[in-house]
């Protein structure tokens, strides 16, 4: 699709035309499933981001200004519905954890993980470093993700999850630093 | 640079950014301490790999358009709420009459007032054109006269409404209800009717090709499509049988007892039975038949009369 298919079809779709907005989600479902799997981790839950955002963006794309680019408009929506699944499933979370249960600890493998050591090694740091993620609070993962994975700028990061610039800033470097914590002792190993 | 730098300061640097980073970059080959820390938080997120997402297919969007369509919020339209055929018809283009909701009231109103004028005025002119009849015509050949064709009362006048030659007597071919006139409502009817049935023919289409091309084990995905098509198809079928559409009843009535077949499966499918709704599939040549009833609709939909053909050898697909 070129570029003025692409300004058409958009038209077409913020007039309220379904089949345009069905070529919408069919271009941009693998890229959304792929950031919504990694703000949260989990492959069911990035199913439920990826269908809540087109919900979203259909009901929004009134607001959607034409000169601006869907896609990153798209993104935007997926950022804040991926935020707003693990809050919610935060306070679910929360709610059902006692507070003598360590989950993190409950979900570690055992460390029965066959082949060579190195081997166990990586899958011992998978598996921390997904824990470290699950303790993130949803922004901090979120604006990791942003920054980590998909290498967006401090700047960007702001201006997707709607928060000023020192806020997206601090949530980076609080995941960083619980991170550090997390990790370190593999760190000393390592070393 | 004589302090140390932040933890801050040095993960801003790490990800390529932060203002300093020439300062910072000297500052670390000259401070074991800020490189050591530097090396330490390079070191953690070194771990943190990207994780590579489950792949996802090429019919992925349309997957999870199929899931999404029917919760997507009402944008249109009233005629949608008065037919079956409309609630359906989710590619019928007419959610784009957004507007019609808003104004229908407006509309209404002016409707009104329009038949209001329109009734007022149609007295006004019957008044006028009956009394001097009554009270001046004595003789066929005084154009007053009823008997006269030059009178428009006459029906021999094309003036008359039930002159032939009128374009307001519904016999003629330029009258807004006349069958073969593309304006007729009923004719726009049937065209959008065709559009959505050849949608709907091609999605099928689409799932059907799915269901040939899957590997054998999970076919959930086609299933939820074909379980999403099927009260389509059923509402279709209904009304091509109502309009006296044979072949497209008959490939829908195919299509549809398939589809329930698929979704009747079980989700995790042996290649035995896998194989056994394929073979089917294949000996009714479904997928074949449900492509041309698309393209002859579409064609249909093209062509200048659009109402015509419905025993039309054209749209028969025979077994």
């Amino acid at each position: 699709m070129d570029a003025t298919e692409a300004a058409a079809v958009l038209d077409r779709a913020r007039q309220g035309d379904s089949d345009a907005f069905r070529a919408l989600v069919e271009q941009h479902s693998r890229s959304v499933f792929r950031l919504a799997f990694r703000m949260t981790g989990n492959e069911q839950d990035a199913e439920d981001v990826v269908q809540e955002s087109f919900l979203r963006a259909y009901r929004q794309l009134g607001r959607f200004e034409s000169r601006a680019n869907f896609g990153t408009w798209l993104y935007r929506i997926v950022s804040n519905c991926s935020v707003d699944l693990m809050r919610s499933k935060q306070a679910r979370h929360d709610q059902v954890r006692g507070d003598s249960l360590d989950e993190g600890a409950m979900e570690l493998p055992a460390a029965d993980v066959p082949g060579p050591e190195r081997m166990a090694q990586s899958a011992e740091i998978e598996t921390r470093v997904q824990r470290a993620l699950r303790e993130l609070s949803p922004l901090e993962r979120a604006a990791f993700t942003l920054r980590h994975y998909e290498g967006r700028s401090i700047d960007e990061i702001s201006a997707t999850l709607g928060l000023g610039t020192s806020a997206a800033k601090h949530s980076v470097f609080r995941a960083v630093k619980k991170l550090r914590l997390a990790l370190a002792p593999l760190r000393s190993q390592e070393s | 640079m004589t302090n140390h730098c932040t933890d801050e300061e040095l993960t801003l640097y790490y990800y390529g950014e932060g203002r300093r980073r020439h300062t910072i970059e000297q500052h670390l080959e000259s401070c074991p301490a800020c490189a050591a820390t530097y090396r330490e938080i390079a070191g953690t997120l070194a771990m943190v790999a990207t994780p590579e997402p489950p792949e996802r297919g090429d019919q992925y969007g349309l997957e999870i358009w199929q899931r999404i369509r029917h919760q997507l919020p009402e944008r249109a339209s009233g005629f949608s709420r008065f037919s079956g055929f409309w609630r359906f018809s989710g590619f019928s283009g007419f959610e784009r009459f957004s507007g019609f909701d808003r104004f229908s009231g407006f509309g209404l109103a002016a409707a009104a007032a329009v038949l209001m004028i329109a009734a007022f005025a149609g007295g006004r002119a019957w008044q006028r054109s009956t009394t001097p009849v009554l009270t001046t015509a004595t003789n066929a050949a005084n154009p007053e006269h009823p008997v006269n064709r030059e009178n428009a009362a006459n029906r021999g006048n094309p003036a008359n409404r039930e002159n032939p030659a009128n374009r307001e007597n519904p016999a003629n071919r330029e009258h807004p209800e006349h069958p073969e006139n593309p304006e007729n409502p009923e004719n726009r009817t049937n065209r959008i009717l065709l559009t959505s049935v050849a949608d709907h023919l091609d999605r099928s289409g689409r799932v059907l090709s799915d269901i040939m091309n899957a590997p054998r084990g999970d076919i959930s995905a086609e299933q939820r499509w074909a379980n999403d098509l099927i009260d389509a198809s059923r509402l279709y079928r209904q009304d091509a049988v109502d309009a006296g559409e044979d072949s497209v009843a008959s490939v829908l009535d195919e299509l549809e007892r398939n589809l329930i077949e698929v979704v009747h499966s079980p989700s995790r499918i042996s290649a035995a039975d896998l194989d056994q709704i394929r073979r089917r599939i294949d000996a009714a040549s479904l997928l074949f038949k449900v492509r041309v009833m698309s393209d002859e609709l579409r064609k249909r939909e093209d062509a200048p009369d659009r109402s015509a053909p419905r025993s039309s050898t054209s749209t028969r697909v025979t077994s």
